[in-house]
């Protein structure tokens, strides 16, 4: 709407040339044109009215070393004067012609009768100079896509190119031309110029007292009408909808709801008791999504809170049984937001988090069960230079009796590899360890409530640092065997937490053991470390769960494993052993707890070594790792 | 339809004579004109379509008579008519509840019953009245854009400064929206009724324009002296007079 067509009917020659665009209105020539005004007043007009920024077109009529002259043709924004005959003559000064970028002189650029629109940027009223410049920074914000510099004939504004012809042709009057012109035929010309005067079309003014805006009041007209009017009409069918649909004639029912829907769109009256009906056929998901709508039209409905609250519940219900807990678990929780009085919804989502975290439970042991399978052995120097490292640190930092220790580790070292079944190499056994591991997991999970404590304990537990490092360098079949078993566990050991839990437990439980306290937890594995093994399975699942640990990343988690390990190590020797009972686990353990006293806040207190009755094959092999553990002792 | 029985009161009053009943019928359509003013508002109307309701109002009435037709139901149907003319549709549910809710102040929205319907029968029953009554001829041409596009010419005459100053633009089309009160707005060229309502926005901020060969107004409408500018002007000015009477 904004370009310029011109249908210019050429007389002489009676061709058409049409240039461009469609006209919004009718532009006109300056007025001054037409009225006549005379020469010094439109001067005089020209400097008081002429502002900086305003774009002006003149032509060239001298280039000299210092800037332009230009003779000023026509305004071209900002201003509509006539002002051609005025002879106007401005400057443009060389610092504000902008380079052409080839390094040439700019003004070469630059010839006699060129017709330049320039940009005023400076006027000295008294003096009637003018200031002109050639860059866009010259004008004003809504000016500034216009291109300065040379321009052709077909750039001249259309008032001035009108102007022209209506000299050119004195018969042609302001009315003449008006009526000639495109733009007047325009329908929609009155409001673009509104528009553009900035008067806004609804809301004309009146200089009547009566038709003052401060007379209108909102209610009266028209749309809030309306709106009231559809309200109450919808509301109508509502009722009658209801009344069908206490009457069981469902398929009314709904048709009055549409009706009054149609009426009256996001009618809250006419939502709730539409989701009503879909509950009650059991399309909840659309009657969901009505309670929904009508709550953001009215948030504090109550009908549709408690139907909203209800209906949510139900189809938690459904959802449960389709096995889709978690969006449940958001219904549930979303419907008790709602209304927290609700006993339905809340008694309801506490059975259904019971339920998510067993099926959790599950799914985690299925998981790392399918994991343990696809695992690959790896072996990384890395790792085990670290597990070394952090033994050798322990060692020195160890005071203890050795012999039994080692010899007790060896036993149990030994007595892992001749021990049962489970103790078989790599596949099966660590089909087996995984196995037990699970079941100890399973257990470590229902003691969850004690795990808080056993977290406190983990703080205070510092690892014993492995007697069974010495006999692992000793023995690298084992070593690897254990390195081997950590990699898995450390790789899949994405359930930290249960084994933390796990080594809380057994530190926990080997606690209770010392004080000959009865363990807290309700793991039977726990029986055994009171000198009953009935499951060598679970002590299995536990060396393997500790070793697991002692070789996963962090270095308290080695700490720990390594502990646990040992402990396990114990453990697995009593299991092995049915006659090393409570004092040789508790030798074991105040031995540990001797071995890493420095970690301790001093929780273990007994030292003493106790003698224990180990059978007498396994004693040779005992004797042995003492021996070899001197050896070491002495080497460093 | 008794066109000679009531020789138009619009036409006695341009010949100077008027009758008591005269008077009492302008003041009627004053009334009338205010009502389809304000009902314009309330509906949104722009200002064109307004114009042609209110035209159609005075031309139904230049030839028909208050006696036989109820104004107010004419006028009803005149803005629902010119909404359809100017392209700005109605409908006729809003209209109903705007002009029930004028005569019944504060009152609920009308239901939707029978008394309904026949109102709505009866507006376009009327419609067609209103056509017939008018030859079908139901475009006409406003001022507003011949007022709009002078605006635009004198502005360029005026300091930017002082233009913005001073609400010219607001003043001429109040007086142009104003003016359809009375039947001034049909017994003149819209190019007239556009220029003297530009003069008097112009006369009443004391606006100096430059002086030429021509005043501004005689080169924007050649055929017009001083003499119909104020006739014009006074007629205008009448109907400012009229509120005051009338309501």
């Amino acid at each position: 709407m904004n370009g310029l067509v011109v249908l210019d009917g050429c007389a002489d020659d009676c061709t058409m040339s049409v240039c461009v665009v469609s006209e919004a209105h009718a532009v006109m020539p300056p007025l001054e044109q037409f009225m006549e005004v005379c020469f010094e007043e439109r001067r005089e007009l020209f400097y008081r009215d002429v502002e900086r920024g305003d774009l002006v077109i003149g032509r060239i009529n001298s280039v000299r070393d210092f800037g332009l002259f230009v003779t000023l043709l026509c305004t071209a924004g900002g201003l509509e004067r006539n002002i051609e005959d005025l002879e106007i003559k401005a400057l443009c000064p060389l610092r504000c012609v902008p380079s052409t970028g080839n390094h040439d002189d700019p003004l070469s650029y630059y010839q006699i009768g060129d017709l330049l629109r320039a940009g005023v940027k400076g006027i000295d009223r008294y003096h009637e100079k003018l200031t002109l410049s050639l860059y866009s920074s010259s004008l004003p914000p809504h000016l500034d896509k216009v291109k300065l510099g040379v321009i052709s004939k077909e750039d001249l504004p259309l008032h001035y190119s009108r102007g022209e012809k209506v000299t050119a042709d004195s018969s042609q009057t302001y009315e003449k031309l008006l009526e000639s012109s495109l733009g007047l035929s325009n329908p929609l010309n009155v409001d673009y110029l509104l528009g553009k005067l900035g008067i806004s079309d609804t809301q004309t003014p009146s200089l009547m007292r009566g038709l003052q805006s401060k007379h209108f009041k909102e209610d009266d007209f028209a749309t809030a009408i309306r709106k009231k009017q559809s309200v109450s009409w919808a509301l109508k069918c509502v009722k009658v909808g209801v009344g069908h649909f206490k009457s069981r004639r469902y398929v009314e029912a709904m048709n009055e709801y549409n009706k009054a829907l149609e009426i009256d769109t996001n009618n809250v009256e006419a939502l709730v008791a539409r989701g009503a009906l879909y509950a009650t056929k059991g399309s909840l998901m659309k009657a969901i999504e009505d309670f929904e709508l009508a709550l953001e039209n009215c948030p504090t409905h109550r009908n549709a809170k408690k139907y909203l609250c209800q209906t949510l519940v139900e189809r938690g219900g459904q959802l449960e049984e389709e096995e889709k807990l978690v969006t449940a678990e958001g219904l549930y929780k979303r419907a008790i937001l709602l209304d927290n009085t609700f006993q339905g919804a809340a008694e309801a989502l506490a059975k259904l988090q019971l339920r998510i975290q067993k099926s959790l439970e599950l799914k985690e042991q299925e998981a790392a069960k399918e994991q343990e399978k696809t695992k690959t052995v790896e072996t990384s120097a890395e790792k085990l230079r670290k597990i070394l490292k952090e033994e050798k640190r322990m060692k020195k930092k160890r005071k203890r009796s050795t012999s039994s220790s080692t010899s007790s580790d060896t036993s149990s070292t030994s007595s892992d590899d001749d021990s049962s079944t489970s103790r078989k190499k790599s596949k099966k056994r660590k089909h087996k360890r995984r196995r037990s591991s699970h079941g100890s997991k399973k257990h470590k999970r229902r003691a969850s409530s004690c795990s808080d404590k056993m977290a406190d304990d983990d703080i205070e537990w510092f690892p014993a640092p492995a007697n069974t490092s010495a006999s692992y360098i000793d023995q690298k079949q084992s070593i690897s065997k254990l390195i081997s078993e950590g990699e898995q566990s450390w790789e899949k050991s994405r359930c930290e937490d249960g084994r933390g839990r796990l080594d809380d437990a057994i530190d926990r439980s080997l606690e209770n053991l010392k004080h000959g306290a009865q363990s807290e937890t309700s793991r039977p594995g726990r029986p055994n470390v009171n000198g009953e093994v009935r499951d060598q399975h679970r002590t299995q699942s536990i060396s393997e769960c500790a070793r697991n640990r002692r070789d996963s990343s962090s270095s308290t988690q080695s700490e720990y494993s390594q502990k646990s390990d040992r402990y396990s190590k114990e453990f697995s020797s009593q299991g092995r052993d049915r006659s090393e009972s409570e004092r040789g686990g508790n030798e074991k353990m105040d031995r540990g707890e001797r071995n890493s006293h420095d970690k301790d806040d001093g929780r273990k207190s007994s030292g003493g070594s106790l003698k224990k009755d180990i059978p007498s094959n396994l004693l040779d092999i005992f004797s042995q790792i003492a021996e070899f553990e001197k050896e070491k002792k002495l080497q460093k | 339809m008794s066109r000679q029985a009531s020789a138009s009161g619009s036409v006695n009053e341009a010949r100077g004579r008027r009758s008591a009943q005269d008077v009492e019928d302008s003041k009627t359509h004053f009334r009338v004109c205010r009502f389809i003013i304000e009902a314009g508002v309330k509906l949104g109307m722009r200002s064109v379509p307004m114009a042609t309701a209110c035209v159609l109002y005075h031309r139904f009435f230049q030839s028909a008579s208050l006696q036989v037709y109820e104004p107010y139901l004419v006028a009803m149907s005149a803005i629902y008519l010119a909404g359809k003319v100017e392209e700005q549709h109605l409908r006729t549910r809003d209209i109903i509840n705007v002009c029930h809710r004028y005569f019944h102040p504060e009152s609920e929205p009308m239901e939707l019953d029978g008394k309904f319907w026949e109102l709505r029968d009866s507006i376009v029953q009327c419609e067609l009245l209103v056509l017939r009554q008018l030859n079908f001829q139901v475009s006409f041409e406003h001022p507003h854009k011949y007022v709009l596009h002078y605006l635009l010419s004198v502005r360029s005459l005026l300091n930017r400064h002082a233009w913005s100053r001073t609400p010219i633009a607001e003043t001429a089309l109040a007086v142009l929206k104003d003016s359809y009160h009375g039947s001034v707005c049909v017994r003149h060229k819209p190019q007239h009724l556009a220029l003297t309502s530009l003069y008097l926005a112009l006369q009443t901020y004391g606006v100096q324009l430059p002086r030429g060969e021509l005043e501004w107004w005689q080169v924007v409408c050649a055929d017009i002296t001083k003499a119909q500018i104020e006739t014009i002007m006074s007629e205008l000015l009448q109907l400012y007079d009229m509120e005051a009477k009338c309501t």
